[in-house]
């Protein structure tokens, strides 16, 4: 009778344990998030380059803000939204006041003032992104301002108006000012700074504390309870968040099947196979990325590639059907500009849509490259695609090894190529070749050191008329993407100039883009103007697909799918 | 007294050791220097993505790891840190180079030693077997089952396994679990995926070498001579036939080990997420680490001279007519 009473108190005690788990607030148990894209360099992320340092990082300490899958900003650090001056110069931050480092010392305006001026703004610790927080005052470069003005607020004061700067500061993260001072100048010292290099400082800031980074293996961070969102909440669920890198895009799928994984992205053939798993949900987002195919018109490419109706031509025999259905399996839709329909600043209007019907026309390519001179008409009145001479056109088109889909995209751009009577060579390389000689230029028989772009007389080592490639897009400042589309842009290695569009990207970085309507129109007409001018054949924009086991509870699908990750929870067992 | 031809032998060869790795180190060095490519290539897609300025970056970053300086100052600086027993700063994984290749050999070190024991033990029995029933039903099978373990390429060998162990039987874990104790079951059990994934080629062709080397033996007039002692048929085999044809088979057991030691092993490294030297030697090329490129070809440089040395030794004892001069 008294063992029959203490399983049934037992039984109660576990009754009454499970009812509490109803919103996984006491299930703690570990999320393992399977990924491929190779590991960081650095927990010390002020040094980093590389976009897994600071997903990594991140898992420790918020930024000032992020967004949520529409775009609307999500406060972290920030107390309130940023204030901008009417004349958008200065820039009024309030940072919470509950947020602390690990020594139970408060994090001030100062923090983040220090963080800007003595560490990113320094000479000896050579900050990657510095362009960030510069800005161009009479033909100099300049740091903007940062001030601060009582312990939590700061302003940062810029000379020039810049209507996106607002989401620099948004990303900003802080550096401790009581540690960080210690190695202030020694870059050597601060490159190795046990504190920056195992996250010790980061008190409340982040909802996880590192733990463990096994290189090449696996990053591991424990739940915060001290954590300044999760405090009323009891978040994050998770006892600890582990990313497990894994080399191969077979064994991470594998180990999702297998249940040894709670996250994993999913490659496109294997999407259909894992929907029908009881044990797993797949998600499909878009991307900010696309594949675009660029078109040299420097002077080793071939000379009709420098005329607009050419590009638009060759733009118009590419079927992006093929490479958004056929090889991308669906998981892609056709692009026309570099901003996708997911941005806001997306207009559809007037915008050429090159590559898919009626737009795509092998016949009215024919005659267009005719009209200007490259072709012959055969007996049957049949166009033959030819050079300016009569003779068979040759073209030369790179592509970086090791990646199956853009390997399918070049051949399937041959094959089309080829039904207007042109041959594709296709040059597949490794991806320091192609960007030592294919993509970087320098001016011939000059000393100038190689550069993405090197002015309108530089050629790369090796010619070559089309590259395919990946860009990306920021999707709430897309006036980034001047680095590949402006005469000066320090991507544009393919020597577009258009000086249409270089005014258009300084009207949309200007003040006339504070009124947003205006800046809307200005994109607007950037998307209509590069779509008419082809200075590449935008392919398709990507997305991806993400597979999570199924009680894997509090995921918001979308472009932004993180952005509330420390409230997801594993569904409690029934 | 009666060996000292050996230990002025073996002090030779460790000078040799010590000149030889010194040359294959300089080499290195250059080839991963003056290769064209930049730690800051792979940073392009997230400078693109930020809108930065990718001439900036390269050149904050290849500052700050003093890439910037003529290849000959950085050759001087490296060997000067070198010679003071500074492995140098890993930048590509943020951590002294000497501490990542102390947390990270011992998965390749009890991957290559397993995977050896297993493939040279089961392959020498089985050897000795089909040598011994030479053309019977049994050295046919065992004969082509060795041609298939020969012709398997690892990565599939391995991924079919984890299909197979892991994901439909559920008997392994899918990926190699670095939280395990050492020496404990669980990390045994960890490892058997991976070591018959490593050690399935090595094993087929100890299967082929020990039974042509015992076959070779077998028709020898010693042979006769002991059976005809009357000697038991499994003394004659075991110490006579077999410890002769133990010698090309040292040579061929040391030679792989040298040779898997980062090379081999590195695709099964991959395939089970197994983050030994083969798979940090990797990933530092391509991230252009050249104190850890460096580094762990200067490991696996001695490694190879010693097992050479090793089996020069070894057969000193294997067959005592055998001396260096």
């Amino acid at each position: 009778m008294r063992k029959f009473g203490i399983f049934l108190a037992l039984t109660l005690v576990l009754i009454t344990l499970t009812a509490g788990c109803a919103k996984g607030t006491t299930v703690r148990s570990d999320f393992i998030d399977g990924q491929s894209g190779g590991d960081a360099e650095t927990l010390n992320w002020i040094l980093a380059a590389d976009a897994s340092s600071f997903s990594y990082a991140g898992h420790t300490v918020d930024s000032l803000a992020t967004y949520d899958n529409q775009f609307n900003i999500q406060l972290r650090c920030l107390a309130k939204d940023i204030e901008v001056s009417p004349d958008a110069l200065v820039y009024t931050v309030t940072i919470r006041d509950d947020l602390k480092w690990s020594n139970g010392s408060s994090v001030t305006a100062e923090d983040y003032v220090y963080t800007l001026k003595n560490l990113m703004f320094s000479d000896w610790l050579n900050y990657p992104y510095k362009s960030d927080w510069q800005e161009e005052v009479d033909g100099k470069t300049v740091f903007v301002t940062p001030q601060a003005v009582n312990d939590t607020t700061f302003t940062i004061i810029r000379q020039t108006v810049y209507p996106e700067f607002v989401y620099n500061i948004y990303n900003l993260i802080p550096y401790p000012k009581y540690i960080a001072v210690n190695y202030e100048g020694n870059v050597e010292a601060f490159t190795q700074a046990p504190e920056f290099n195992n996250l010790t400082y980061t008190g409340n800031l982040g909802p996880y504390r590192f733990r463990e980074w096994s290189r090449n293996d696996r990053f591991v961070v424990e739940r915060n309870p001290d954590y300044y969102l999760g405090k009323d909440v009891g978040a994050p669920y998770f006892g600890q968040y582990i990313v497990k890198l894994f080399s191969t895009s077979a064994t991470r799928q594998a180990a999702l099947e297998a249940g040894d994984i709670s996250e994993s992205g999913i490659e496109p053939a294997e999407v259909n196979r894992l929907r029908s798993m009881p044990n797993i949900k797949v998600y499909t987002i878009p991307t900010t990325g696309y594949t675009l195919l660029a078109y040299n018109q420097r002077a080793n490419g071939w000379e009709g590639l420098k005329d607009k109706t050419v590009r638009q031509a060759l733009s118009m025999a590419i079927s992006k059907q093929t490479i958004s259905q056929a090889i991308l399996l669906g998981f892609a839709e056709p692009a026309y500009s570099f901003i996708p329909a997911t941005s806001q600043w997306h207009m559809d209007e007037g915008v050429a849509k090159y590559g898919v019907v009626p737009l795509y026309d092998k016949q009215k390519a024919a005659e267009l490259l005719y009209r200007e001179g490259y072709g012959i008409k055969e007996d049957n009145g049949a166009i033959k695609v030819t050079d300016k001479g009569g003779n068979p056109l040759h073209l030369i088109l790179a592509v970086n090894t090791g990646s199956k889909p853009a390997e399918d995209m070049a051949f399937s751009i041959r094959k089309d190529l080829l039904a207007l009577g042109i041959e594709t060579e296709i040059k597949l390389v490794p991806w320091a070749t192609l960007l030592r000689q294919y993509v970087m230029n320098s001016v011939p028989d000059s000393k100038q050191e190689a550069a993405y772009n090197n002015g309108p007389d530089a050629i790369s080592q090796e010619p070559w008329d089309l590259i395919l490639m990946g860009f990306s897009t920021n999707l709430l400042a897309p006036s980034g993407s001047r680095v590949f589309f402006t005469t000066q842009g320090g991507l544009n290695f393919f020597g577009y100039s258009n000086t249409e569009v270089d005014e258009l990207f300084n009207r949309a970085r200007s003040k006339e883009a504070l009124d947003k309507n205006a800046r809307q129109q200005i994109y607007a007409e950037l998307s209509r103007v590069l779509s008419e001018e082809q200075p590449v054949d935008f392919l398709v924009f990507h997305r991806v697909n993400v597979g999570f086991q199924k009680n894997v509870m509090g995921i918001e699908p979308g472009i932004n799918m993180g952005y509330n990750y420390y409230l997801w929870y594993f569904e409690p067992v029934k | 007294m009666g060996r000292s031809w050996l230990r002025d032998y073996i002090i030779k060869r460790l000078i040799y050791s010590v000149i030889i790795a010194w040359c294959i180190l300089t080499i290195t060095f250059i080839l991963v220097r003056v290769g064209p490519s930049s730690p800051a290539d792979k940073y392009l897609a997230n400078i693109a993505a930020r809108g930065g300025d990718p001439a900036q970056v390269t050149a904050a970053v290849e500052a700050r790891y003093g890439l910037d300086k003529p290849i000959y100052a950085q050759y001087f600086s490296y060997m000067g840190n070198l010679f003071r027993g500074n492995w140098g700063w890993s930048f590509s994984t943020s951590m002294p180079v000497i501490e990542l290749i102390k947390t990270h050999w011992i998965y390749s070190f009890q991957l290559i030693l397993l995977s050896s024991l297993f493939a040279a033990f089961i392959g020498m029995l089985i050897g000795i077997y089909s040598a011994v029933k030479q053309y019977t039903k049994t050295d046919y099978a065992f004969t082509f089952l060795s041609f298939i373990g020969i012709s398997i390429p690892n990565f599939w060998l391995g991924i079919m396994l984890i299909l197979v162990f892991s994901v439909k039987l559920g008997l392994f874990k899918t990926y190699y679990d670095t939280t395990l104790p050492l020496f404990s079951l669980d990390n045994l059990k960890a490892l058997v995926l991976p070591v018959i994934t490593l050690g399935t080629g090595m094993l087929a062709g100890y299967v082929r070498y020990t039974r042509s080397a015992m076959l070779d033996n077998l028709r020898k007039a010693f042979v006769t001579t002991a059976r005809a002692k009357g000697l038991p048929e499994r003394t004659v085999i075991g110490k006579h036939v077999f410890r002769n044809a133990l010698l090309p088979l040292v040579t061929i057991i040391m030679f792989d080990l040298g040779s898997i030691v980062f090379g081999g092993a590195y695709l099964t490294e991959i395939i089970f997420g197994i983050p030994g030297l083969g798979q940090i030697s990797f990933n530092a090329i391509f991230a252009n680490d050249y104190p850890v490129v460096v580094a762990v070809t200067l490991i696996g440089t001695f490694m190879v001279l010693l097992v050479n040395l090793a089996t020069d030794i070894s057969y000193t004892y294997l067959d005592p007519r055998i001396r260096y001069g």
